[in-house]
């Protein structure tokens, strides 16, 4: 049944993933392969589509990989298309400018497996992304696809496989860190039937695209996933809920489907197993609460997105009352690699409580973004310092925001702090769904706070008190501090609403919004008083509160802010000094990124009083 | 099974909520978004109490948390107290033109909003009575719309609905009356919808509308000579009990 093609010599996998197709990927992608079609080289191109650029390096795309050479180019052009086609791919040359630079070093380095963003990766749940083609059940097939399936069909009892991922403690990866075997066992312990297996596809946290890169490069990870699953609670349905944004992964998971019904691994007498499965998209509305289980369960049942009560669980009364599975892309992901490779394994992997890897998506102020797969108990300092690569412009870190707008920040102290479920809970931020937003010396932490209640006030599903009137009260202190309007008490009233909000909301959504707020309360209190008492912004970023001019000492007259500044607010003398015009000045700040000397500075409202 | 409440002990069955335990045995629990009809909400979180099990202890709310073993409840803790004042404070700035939500600070001893934003002119506390209660009836005329801040209470696209009923359900369970129903000259207008009232076969008093009257005979089979307005069912029924124990003296 299952036929493989013929490995041809060299394979070009090109980056068709969202973020490098924003780059004309797909150009290069036609290009190579009208060339090679043309010429009749022995090499055949295939596209590989995957969210952020090959294996997550979007920093630096579109990316170019051939194989066997193991070679890897980045940031390639469709006018490089020629010169790749000619040295790399019909002659064994390789093309030194197209190679990933690393910054520390300076060198170029061929393979990405020798960058310092990929050494320390572990891939698991991304094991296949920018290896195979989405639209090819074939290649994942050719990768041990749907082995695992085969596997406990044919070898292991539905008890064996929920003691198999109970045993390798693999935790939910949407965020909460719930035990899946524990999760499972539960609802196969209930005899109640029909039950139903749903994979929430609904990521929502700005700047987060974990799942969205997996739902487009391996899709049928997930479906086999939740085949396992549903053999190991007996249920015949399935749902994956997709968000409407996400279209490409609607796309490539719809085709993957299909292939997979084809192929009979999905439809009825599965692999002639007798098993039943199938599954159906749902596409989401583009709710944040959506990505809340039981919010998402009601809006498959076609009803209002909101959360209800869950003192019965959704193992026992989920979707349509029934008994319910519900996990996240990423563990669907991980599930077929633990059945194939056993717990032991895996728990060799991470740290103890929090076995495995995790996904992160690494944005912000960092010079490698992109989506990185760490092992747990990795230190942040270690993935921002050493993946990231630091700090861009060699600026001060400040914070690393995890956990999506209801996660916190997490400062430079706890840098060394490992990365698991329950040590970032423990700093008052949480795992998430794995965003990571990286904050230099330029970041204003009350700001950040009020981006995300700005974010979850508009977000909250507005059924409970708490979460609907409580963050909007929040907001509305949090926009009166950064206005230079705070009062003397309202640090104290802000974590006083925050605790009511962590135990009397109804949902995670709301247990955890207070986070942002209570976090940056927590470890930059100091920068909340300068605010309220000294009307004053350290960072910057508040314009009510900040009033820039340049120190006449640092000054070296060169006349980048006078060009930058878009006012004209800047006026002076070259090799001379120059000086801002406060009544021009809108305080965007661009003056301030683009002096090299540092003479640009904050003075702050508070010393209006002395001129 | 027997449950503690403030150190009564109280009988309870499985499955049975704690504010339902709690009520029958005389220990005051206060809600907002509670109807004995319409149960099981847990919107406006007033209700919670802190459920002590085994080593466990968190707060839940009252109105939906399944009695499941023998646990320990309380009430009024000052834990409680102080989430709840807060609550209060939240909805009072929400809904501070109601007179309901004003008799409830006060009650918690709760002043003149000074920090929060206060939004004048709104009385709704979004409690979601109103749409159960359409829901209920079976008419789905309105529903809240919109997610955080700027959820509210509506039919759709705020125009007048087109299978509104006018039966009132939904201003007749409104906390604060915030909904507003008007009748006059046989008039009644709700949702931006004007309905003719029809009157009573027994008294003659206009009181439901043709729409209400149409539906009600549809579901019940009824004739509508037997459909009354609340005062003749009540004498109605009065009738027929004493029908029923004519014979029956009092001694």
């Amino acid at each position: 049944m299952l036929m493989f093609k013929r490995k041809p010599v060299k394979t070009v996998l090109v980056c068709c993933g969202t973020g490098c197709l924003a780059n004309n990927s797909r150009a290069i992608y036609e290009g190579l392969k009208k060339r090679i079609e043309e010429s009749g080289a022995r090499a055949s191109i295939r596209p590989v589509t995957k969210a952020t650029g090959c294996n997550g390096l979007c920093e630096r795309g579109p990316i170019v990989k051939i194989q066997p050479d193991d070679i890897f180019y980045c940031g390639v052009k469709a006018t490089d298309v020629d010169e790749i086609f000619e040295r790399s791919v019909l002659n064994d040359e390789i093309i030194t400018r197209l190679l990933y630079l690393d910054s520390s070093t300076g060198e170029r380095v061929k393979s990405h497996r020798d960058t310092e963003f990929y050494k320390r990766q572990h891939k698991i749940a991304l094991r296949n992304i920018g290896e195979i083609d989405p639209a090819s059940i074939d290649d994942y097939i050719e990768r041990d696809g749907y082995r695992a399936l085969e596997k406990v069909l044919t070898t292991m009892s539905p008890q064996e496989v929920i003691d198999e991922i109970e045993k390798s403690g693999l935790r939910g990866r949407g965020g909460a860190g719930f035990p899946t075997g524990v999760k499972w066992k539960q609802c196969a312990r209930v005899d109640v039937f029909p039950k139903y297996v749903v994979c929430n596809g609904d990521e929502g946290d700005p700047g987060a695209f974990m799942d969205r890169s997996i739902m487009e490069g391996d899709p049928h990870s997930v479906i086999e996933g939740m085949l396992i699953c549903a053999y190991a609670i007996g249920a015949e349905r399935g749902f994956i809920y997709i968000r409407d944004e996400y279209a490409l992964a609607l796309k490539n998971m719809a085709a993957a489907l299909e292939e997979a019904r084809k192929r009979g691994f999905l439809g009825r007498n599965i692999l002639q197993k007798g098993m039943n499965f199938d599954i159906e998209i749902v596409r989401g509305g583009g709710a944040f609460v959506c990505g809340e289980s039981t919010a998402l369960m009601a809006s498959i049942e076609g009803r209002v997105g909101e959360p209800r009560v869950k003192y019965i669980r959704s193992v026992e009364r989920g979707l349509w009352d029934k008994p319910t599975v519900l996990n996240n892309v990423e563990t669907w992901a991980n599930v077929p690699v633990i059945i194939n490779r056993g717990a032991q394994w895996f728990r060799s992997i991470g740290s103890e409580g929090s076995p495995g890897t995790k996904v992160f998506s690494l944005v912000g102020k960092v010079k490698n973004t992109g989506l990185i797969e760490v092992p747990m108990g990795i230190t942040l300092r270690e993935i921002i310092f050493s993946i990231g690569g630091g700090i861009p412009r060699d600026r001060e870190f400040k914070a690393v925001q995890t956990g999506g707008p209801s996660g916190g920040c997490i400062p430079k102290e706890l840098l060394d702090l490992p990365v698991d479920f329950d040590s970032l809970t423990e700093s008052g931020s949480m795992m998430g769904s794995g965003g990571m937003i990286v904050m230099d010396e330029t970041t204003c932490m009350v700001e950040v706070a009020r981006y995300y209640l700005q974010f979850l006030a508009e977000e909250s599903c507005g059924k409970c008190v708490p979460c609907r009137e409580g963050i909007k009260q929040m907001l509305g202190i949090l926009e009166d501090i950064c206005a230079g309007r705070g009062r003397e008490g309202d640090i104290e009233l802000l974590l006083d609403i925050g605790a009511t909000l962590q135990e009397a909301a109804l949902c995670g959504l709301g247990k955890t919004a207070p986070n942002p707020v209570l976090s940056t309360i927590r470890y930059f209190r100091e920068e909340y008083r300068e605010h309220i008492q000294n009307k004053y912004c350290p960072a910057g970023v508040c314009k009510e509160l900040t009033v820039f001019y340049i120190d006449q000492e640092a000054c070296r007259g060169c006349g980048l802010c006078a060009q930058k500044c878009p006012l004209g607010a800047i006026s002076g003398e070259r090799r001379r000094t120059y000086t801002i015009d406060e009544t021009k000045c809108i305080k965007c700040g661009q003056c301030r990124d683009t002096c090299r000397f540092g003479a640009v500075k904050n003075r702050g409202r508070r010393h209006d009083n002395n001129h | 099974m027997i449950i503690t409440i403030d150190g009564k002990q109280c009988e309870a069955q499985y499955g049975e909520y704690i504010l339902d335990v709690a009520r029958r045995n005389n220990i005051f629990i206060p809600t907002l978004c509670h109807s004995d009809a319409l149960p099981g909400q847990g919107n406006c979180r007033l209700c919670i109490v802190e459920v002590l099990e085994g080593k466990r202890r968190r707060v839940v709310v009252s109105c939906s948390y399944p009695v499941k073993g023998e646990v320990e409840v309380l009430t009024n803790t000052e834990k409680i107290r102080k989430m709840r004042k807060n609550l209060i404070r939240l909805l009072a700035a929400a809904a501070p033109d109601s007179d309901f939500m004003r008799d409830l600070q006060r009650e918690y001893g709760l002043e003149e909003e000074e920090r929060f934003q206060v939004y004048r002119g709104e009385d709704c506390i979004l409690c979601g009575l109103c749409v159960r209660a359409c829901e209920e009836v079976g008419i789905y005329a309105i529903s809240t719309v919109n997610r955080g801040i700027t959820k509210k209470v509506s039919t759709p696209y705020a125009e007048p609905s087109a299978v509104c009923i006018g039966c009132g359900a939904c201003a007749r369970v409104c906390p604060t009356g915030s909904i507003k129903m008007k009748e006059e000259n046989g008039r009644r207008e709700i949702w931006g919808k004007t309905f003719a009232l029809l009157p009573c076969p027994g008294c003659g008093k206009p009181f439901i509308t043709r729409e209400e009257l149409a539906y009600v005979q549809a579901k019940t089979g009824l004739e509508p000579a037997e459909i009354l307005c609340e005062k003749c069912r009540q004498k109605r029924a009065a009738r027929k009990m004493r029908d029923v124990f004519k014979d029956v003296t009092m001694k």
